[in-house]
């Protein structure tokens, strides 16, 4: 190894090797990718690719990747490269790699009809062989041979047809069945990820430069994981939501659009059943639940962070509302039916679910408030009463500006929160399961002014409501389908709409947030 | 609670550096005369502190401390790092009562009245008191919010919604109030084209000039400065001395430096303290830097000291 190359500062060199480990890195990176979506069921593994059966190619991307990351290895400890590796792969990644093989060995010897004792003993064999592979030798070879040959083997099984497309096996004692086309993404998940990382040391040439390397690429593999399971989940919904959602769509009409599964309900009447009464009821329970709970909140969260003395009673406060923040729903559905049903009436009513929802927002916008004020710097503080400017003063025009931001975040999550709750709903509000068009709540055309206290009432509010999540209980728990011709259909639009909405407020909450940040901070 | 631990922290290490110096050169502590301190300036007196004691916890801060500031002057108050020049500062406008570990004794009096007897309206001193702080720090406002912030509260300038509807808005004046404040604390040419712009977004040096514009907004009687001029260039500097000696005519200004020079230029009379939150001598500017009656402050000031 040269001086020269070592300490130079710029590298515009690509050598040889880098281009090679890089393409293994790269090729990791796109088995991974092409995994995922076969997990996620994108494409079946048994899709042919070139006359190949994906599983089958897969294995060959796999087997070449495993023996290239040794060939990476070999390379670099007999010196035709320059690398600057350290003693051993260390401690980490030698219990890592044991506790793989021995899974391996306890497997595969299981599988090949050998006792309990028996798997035991090949995973106690081959976890400790996988041990002093990685921790004994250079960093160079510990952290190939063993990554190189786990790719390897499970390239191999693909490839023998071992484990395939019409795999299945029986999980005595789980009850289940596991499949070729769950196990053999899973199988090119993991290794193409240890190959990643493998060939991404060797991009680095090992050493610091090259665990450095090695821990973004694995970081930004299960990074970009994590985002395919979330946006998969988004997907399914909507896959599955948008027959049932756009059932009838059409333009023109009396209106500009005619959306009938949004307009219309799921009475005899409609042509087409919808969710309009439910929608309305879900926006307006959200709507009150927040309008009720963050004044409340806040003001709490002001009392507590800047006037009440910081002590027992701000301690005791502080466990009392994590604690109800982490109740269950079914709970503030049970108090909300005996405590707020016989106040509004005697019957489940649209307010009285408005006020337990509000019940169930209020401990977290209490937290997240009460963080997010005593996150303001004091010296913001003290710069607004060295001017003469009153406590009440400073907290309007001061504190809460800067801690809106923080304040909103909590609204935000809380909303998603409460807007997805059926419990709550059942117990308090939910009225028919599949209302008409009628029965959808009329809250700003319901006030009414009278001579007598209270001079304003709503019946609107105090008639029981259909929801969202409520009408999609019904629907799958229940089995209720009245005369819906497509259940299933318009069971997953409703979830999508359910989506739309909570996305909706997410929508209206970031960019509230946005823009107190941006007015903060510009 | 971490802030007040860590300044904690380096109260004792200063305390123990001063000892280690002191007892290095192995000489004896020379004993504070009280004649040191009696300086009686001409004019009226518009603070008068009597016997100021301030404990952080157990720690002491300030000594009994008394002097006597002069209106329409400027006084300054030097001493090394640690020895409580803010801290005398702060318990001009009361700012100690929002240290929780503070605890005052002692008394000053604004115009005769006492500030610390029960009653005193914090809000109104502070009107009357003003302060810059030693850190620059603006709120995370445009710049023009910033300096009407004061006046704004204090009802002086009107731009409310009611206002502006009932037609009692005179936006005209807070323009005006805002060039003129920040024209006085030399950072107008700078900033008159992004007046709309958030003030953290200036560099430090214009972040301490915006804010001895906010607190020159306000109008107060009295105005404490603790190290203007820490993060500015020479030019920006002497024309905050220049400001300093322009306020004086009007106000009562005491200012706290590290610049002898500056202190020299600017004041009128000069308090130094000393480690252990002791004031050893309080005199003439002239006098102090020029025949200072303390060898410990001649050693101060000439260098070999603190
Ligand atoms: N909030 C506080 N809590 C506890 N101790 C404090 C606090 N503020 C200051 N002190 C202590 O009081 C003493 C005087 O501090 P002060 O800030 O008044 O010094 P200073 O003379 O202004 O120093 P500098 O020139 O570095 O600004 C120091 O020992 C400091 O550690
Ligand atoms: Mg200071």
């Amino acid at each position: 190894m040269s001086r020269a190359t070592q300490n130079a500062l710029v590298r515009d060199d690509r050598t040889a090797y880098e281009t090679v480990t890089g393409t293994a890195v790269g090729l990791s990176g796109a088995a991974f990718a092409v995994g995922l979506t076969a997990l996620l069921d994108v494409v079946a593994i048994d899709y042919s690719v070139a006359g190949l059966e994906l599983s089958v190619a897969f294995g060959a991307v796999l087997l070449a990747l495993g023996v290239s990351v040794v060939g990476f290895g070999m390379a670099s400890r007999l010196g035709y490269v320059d690398a600057a590796p350290q003693p051993s792969a260390g401690i980490v990644a030698a219990v890592a790699f044991t506790g793989i093989w021995f899974a391996v060995g306890a497997v595969v010897s299981g599988a090949a009809g050998l006792g309990t004792g028996g798997r035991l003993g090949v995973g106690t064999v081959l976890g400790g062989i996988a041990f002093a592979t990685t921790a004994l030798p250079r960093e160079d070879v510990g952290s190939t041979a063993p990554a190189g040959a786990l790719a390897g083997l499970c390239g191999l099984s693909l490839v023998s047809g071992v484990v395939g497309p019409g795999w299945e096996q029986v999980l005595v004692g789980y009850n289940a069945t596991l499949f070729g086309d769950t196990v053999v993404p899973v199988l090119v998940l993991f290794a193409s990820l240890v190959t990643g990382w493998s060939a991404a040391k060797a991009y680095g040439g090992f050493g610091a430069r090259g665990r450095n390397v090695g821990a973004y690429v694995l970081i930004y593999l299960v990074v970009c994981s994590i985002l395919a399971v979330l946006v998969g989940l988004v997907a399914f919904v909507t896959v599955k939501g948008l027959p049932g959602l756009f059932n009838g769509f059409g333009v023109g009409g009396a209106g500009l659009v005619r959306w009938p599964f949004l307009t219309n309900g799921a009475g005899l009447l409609a042509d087409i059943a919808g969710v309009f009464p439910a929608l309305v009821g879900t926006v307006w329970l959200v709507i009150g639940a927040v309008l009720f709970a963050v004044p409340t909140g806040v003001g709490a969260a002001v009392f507590l962070s800047e006037y009440a003395e910081q002590g027992r009673f701000t301690g005791a406060v502080e466990v009392a509302t994590n604690g109800l923040w982490s109740t269950p729903s079914i709970v503030f559905g049970l108090f909300g039916a005996a405590f707020l049903i016989p106040r509004f009436g005697n019957q489940k009513s649209l307010i009285a679910g408005m006020l337990t929802l509000g019940f169930m927002l209020l401990p977290l916008v209490l937290i997240t408030s009460r963080e997010a004020i005593l996150a303001v710097p004091d010296e913001y503080r003290d710069a607004s009463a060295a001017l003469g400017v009153s406590k009440w003063q400073t907290i309007r025009s001061v504190v809460l500006p800067a801690a809106i931001p923080g304040i909103t975040t909590g609204v935000i999550l809380g909303v998603g929160r409460i807007a997805g709750e059926t419990a709550p709903i059942l117990l308090t509000m939910g009225g028919g399961v599949l209302p008409g068009k009628s029965a959808a709540p009329d809250v700003l055309g319901s006030f009414q002014l009278s001579a007598s206290p209270p001079f304003v009432s709503n019946p609107a509010l105090l008639e029981a409501t259909s929801a969202l999540p409520y009408q999609l209980y019904a629907l799958i728990t229940a089995g209720l389908s009245g005369n819906i011709q497509n259940p299933q259909e318009y069971a997953w639009g409703l979830a999508l709409t359910l989506l739309l909405v909570v996305l909706a407020f997410y929508a209206v909450g970031i960019a509230t947030r946005y823009y107190f940040r941006k007015k903060l901070h510009q | 609670m971490s802030q007040t631990d860590a300044e904690a922290v380096t109260t004792t290490a200063n305390r123990t550096d001063g000892e280690a110096v002191s007892t290095t050169a192995g000489e004896t502590v020379e004993e504070t005369r009280p004649e040191w301190t009696s300086y009686e300036a001409g004019g009226e007196t518009k603070l008068a502190v009597e016997n100021l004691d301030v404990h952080y916890g157990d720690d002491h801060a300030l000594t009994d401390v008394s002097m006597d500031i002069p209106e329409q002057s400027v006084t300054a108050l030097i001493g090394p790092s640690g020895c409580g020049k803010s801290t005398f500062l702060r318990c001009l406008n009361r700012m100690n009562d929002r240290i929780r570990a503070a605890n005052v004794d002692g008394t000053v009096e604004l115009d005769g009245e006492d500030v610390y007897q029960d009653g005193v309206d914090l809000v109104e001193l502070r009107k009357r008191v003003g302060m810059v702080f030693q850190s620059p720090n603006p709120f995370p406002k445009s710049i023009r919010e910033n300096v009407s912030y004061g006046p704004r509260k204090h009802g002086d300038i009107d731009t409310g919604l009611l206002a502006r509807l009932t037609g009692r808005a005179e936006p005209g004046r807070e323009e005006a109030l805002v060039e003129r404040s920040l024209e006085r604390a030399a950072l107008w040419e700078e900033v008159r084209d992004r007046l709309d712009d958030n003030a953290l977004g200036l560099s430090g040096g214009q972040q301490q000039r915006l804010c001895i514009a906010r607190c020159l907004a306000v109008d107060p009687e009295v105005i404490l400065m603790d190290e203007p001029a820490s993060a500015l260039d020479p030019i920006a500097t002497s024309k905050i001395e220049d400001l300093i000696e322009d306020l004086a005519q009007d106000y009562t200004v005491v200012v706290v430096t590290h610049s002898m020079q500056q202190a020299a230029r600017v004041s009128d009379q000069t308090a130094v303290f000393l480690t252990g939150g002791e004031l050893v001598e309080y005199d003439d500017t002239e006098k102090i830097f020029e025949n200072p009656e303390s060898q410990r402050v001649e050693d101060y000031i000439s260098g070999k000291f603190g």
